[in-house]
């Protein structure tokens, strides 16, 4: 992906993509830690909620560096819109599980993990089509 | 114990349907708003799943069975319909929505989720609802 500028750009892209296959691996970690709490039948414990922040942190950070850039992309409607959306799914998961205190609270924080990492990974998939 | 359509795996299922509501309106947005007249049958069907998703999340959610049942129901008549239209005259859907070839580019999660939640409506009917 030559650009006219080619070094700033060149490194964004590469940071970008870097830092998107964390945030993919973290989310999708959480996912699997959540699946074996609610399959051990365990409610939602501390772990999955640092996990939960961690992951939410990183998503903001991600967006913070994709946002000012997505006029670089070709799907510029969905880059924006799957950015905001991964920032909006840990909260939303975590206040719709917090309330279940048996195994189907973690089985919600799954869903949404792996949710988030799907959608980083859509990201990836955009940002480095542009 | 609250034993309401929308907590223990209910949680789970308006979770789901939490996901496939905000993905379902996010891509019939971005169709209608930028290449509507390339498929408007397509891309209203887009946007009649979107709404069917979020009438169901929010059904689900307040613990409103009988909504929810009716809207199940069009949900499983949809993805049938457009599943079967998709696959026998493709050429009246060249533009994927989340119901073509059942929901294939979805995991055949969205064939898979109306049975789930009729078979969830009808274990918890006659149940306290919330």
């Amino acid at each position: 992906m030559e650009h006219g500028l080619t070094w700033p750009t060149g490194t964004l892209l590469g940071m970008f993509s870097a830092f998107s296959g964390w945030v993919i691996g973290a989310a999708l970690l959480l996912a699997v830690v959540s699946l074996v709490t609610a399959i051990r039948n365990r409610p939602m414990g501390v772990v999955i909620l640092a996990g939960l922040v961690l992951v939410e942190v990183a998503l903001v950070v991600q967006a913070a560096i994709a946002l000012p850039r997505a006029g670089e992309v070709t799907e510029q409607a969905t880059f924006v819109g799957y950015l905001l959306g991964t920032i909006v799914i840990p909260p939303a998961a975590l206040w719709w599980g917090r309330a279940e205190r048996t195994r189907w609270g973690p089985a919600v924080i799954a869903v949404g993990a792996f949710t988030a990492g799907v959608m980083t990974g859509r990201l990836l998939q955009i940002w480095n089509m542009a | 114990m609250r034993t309401g359509v929308n907590s223990g795996p209910g949680r789970l299922l308006v979770a789901v349907y939490g996901v496939f509501a905000l993905a379902a309106s996010a891509r019939a947005g971005v169709q209608i708003a930028t290449r509507f007249s390339e498929a408007p049958l397509a891309y209203a069907l887009s946007a009649f799943a979107a709404v069917v998703y979020i009438v169901l999340t929010v059904a689900l959610a307040r613990g409103n069975a009988r909504l929810a049942l009716v809207a199940c129901l069009i949900e499983l008549a949809g993805v049938l319909v457009v599943g079967t239209l998709s696959v026998v005259d493709a050429q009246a859907f060249p533009h994927a929505t989340v119901w073509s070839g059942y929901g294939s580019g979805y995991l055949f999660i969205p064939l898979v989720l109306p049975i789930v939640g009729l078979v969830w409506l009808f274990r918890t009917r006659g149940r306290g609802q919330v």
